[in-house]
């Protein structure tokens, strides 16, 4: 018996998707944070980046929606998988620091498809996703019906949501690309496949399960 | 200016000795409409009809000035309601692109080629003044108000609504003067009505159109005790917040990075001494 090499991590839909919406995303990331960040507002004069802010939305809030309209099994499962916490995920976050910080390796409570880092942020992009989409609407299609109080604070919710994105963003990049011991994270992103000795040092838990034939082999 | 410093430290009270100012004084107020017909004239807005004075036309981009109709014992009085030109202005502190900003003779000017058409001037002004119309799909507006006549006052000259009002309830001068003016005015006036009251001298730092009223500012539809809206103040701190969590975030991770880089060699799998530990406590 030959072991496998190579194994895979996420379906091509699902690239798909992550890439799309990450687009999307920095899209808006951009035409909004020009309008947040102190002096530099001029960039948006005359109002063009605002209607592409409308259309990156579009993309943003249509890619998860037909991804879920195609998928939903793995929509909920999503969701299920980034709603439930448990003492896994407290000894990961236990541990996480030193081990981001080069501490040893050895002790890393073994992690399953997601490690609790990345379901945090899995987290955050539901949990702001909500918050960009009810104060968005609200300030997009309401400006004029609703008490100027509620545009108000419908504009710090937005503030909020983009500065915990935004700044869980850097994390997700960082950690996902840059940081020494993520070798094979971004690749995963792009062919979907992950080398054995990556998933055994990264995924113990989820490893062990695929290699019995158990749980989700893929998202 | 690049950089604007937060709302909170930005907060003046104290006023300029040029600060110009205009002063309404609705007892001298006969409802002609020459205000709003010079605004018009002047700022070439079009449309320029004596309205329905039981129907006034509400400020919109094209309408600067108007006059809100109140009637108190059967009688109708007029307020003239444009732009107040707060000292401490909602709008200028929420305006993303700088568009919104503080002339130095102390009134709150606008440069049209900088607005984005975002609105937060429109919904954070405590008066309502700052008007658009927004394309409902891409957004695209333009925000407009009241001027003060910039290049007139720069140039030396009255506001157009000041200079055309017949009866002199809309004067135009140095702010700290029209201030010890509007008192004197309101003091003489509550010989025989004590609900009379000066409007704006204190007022979000000091308006730069403010009123000598005969009845209490909410007849006439101003706010007792109108303030920058807190939201406005907390967008200002959040700003900065971003501005700071983001660059210590980039350092933290360029110093991880630089320390850390040897990591990259996997030496052991992972888990292990964990499981260990795991399985020794389950023995106990």
């Amino acid at each position: 018996m030959t072991q496998p090499r190579v194994v895979e991590r996420f379906r091509k839909r699902t690239i798909w998707f992550h890439w799309i919406h990450t687009v999307a995303f920095l899209v808006l990331l951009v035409t909004g944070a020009i309008l947040f960040f102190p002096g530099i507002g001029g960039a948006a004069a005359g109002g063009i980046t605002r209607s592409i802010h409308r259309v990156a939305v579009v993309f943003f809030v249509g890619a998860p929606v037909i991804y879920s309209v195609l998928n939903p099994r793995m929509a909920l499962h999503f969701i299920k998988e980034t709603l439930t916490w448990g003492i896994d995920d407290l000894e990961y976050m236990e541990a996480a620091p030193l081990y981001y910080f080069g501490g040893p390796e050895e002790n890393m409570p073994p992690q399953g498809h997601v490690n609790s880092g990345q379901k945090m942020w899995q987290f955050i992009v539901l949990a702001t996703g909500v918050l960009f989409v009810i104060s968005g609407l609200i300030m997009w299609f309401l400006k004029d019906t609703v008490p100027a109080g509620l545009f108000q604070w419908s504009v710090i919710v937005h503030d909020v949501a983009f500065l915990l994105a935004f700044l869980m963003l850097l994390v997700h990049i960082y950690t996902g690309t840059i940081h020494p011991r993520m070798t094979e994270s971004l690749r995963s992103m792009w062919d979907g496949k992950i080398s054995v000795k990556y998933a055994r040092n990264h995924y113990g838990k989820w490893y062990e399960e695929i290699s019995r034939g158990e749980g989700e082999e893929k998202e | 200016m690049l950089l604007q410093p937060p709302a909170l430290a930005l907060a003046k009270d104290s006023h300029n000795q040029e600060d110009v100012a205009m002063l309404v004084d609705v007892t001298k107020c006969v409802s002609c409409w020459w205000c709003y017909a010079a605004c018009k004239n002047y700022n070439k807005l079009p449309e320029t009809i004596k309205p329905d004075p039981e129907q006034p036309p509400p400020l919109s981009p094209k309408v600067w000035t108007t006059l809100k109709p109140v009637k108190i014992n059967d009688e109708w009085h007029s307020r003239k309601q444009a732009c107040n030109h707060c000292t401490n202005a909602a709008c200028v502190e929420v305006c993303p692109t700088g568009a919104l900003s503080y002339n130095d003779l102390g009134f709150v000017q606008y440069d049209k080629d900088k607005c984005s058409g975002c609105g937060y001037c429109a919904e954070f002004c405590p008066f309502g003044v700052p008007q658009m119309e927004s394309n409902r799909v891409s957004g695209v507006a333009v925000m407009d108000k009241c001027t003060f006549c910039i290049d007139r006052v720069t140039g030396g000259e009255q506001p157009a609504c000041a200079a055309a009002c017949p009866t002199g309830a809309i004067k135009f001068g140095k702010r700290a003067e029209l201030v010890a003016e509007g008192r004197e005015r309101v003091a003489a006036l509550q010989n025989s009505n004590a609900n009379a009251v000066f409007y704006g001298d204190k007022e979000l730092g000091g308006l730069h159109v403010m009123y000598v009223l005969d009845e209490s500012p909410e007849v006439y539809g101003l706010p007792v005790a109108p303030e920058e809206p807190p939201a406005a103040l907390v967008r200002d701190v959040l700003r900065w917040v971003g501005v700071g969590a983001a660059a210590a975030i980039i350092i933290g991770f360029g110093l991880n990075y630089i320390i850390f880089r040897e990591a990259k060699i996997v030496h052991e799998l992972p888990g292990r001494e964990f499981i260990r530990k795991r399985e020794e406590e389950n023995k106990k």
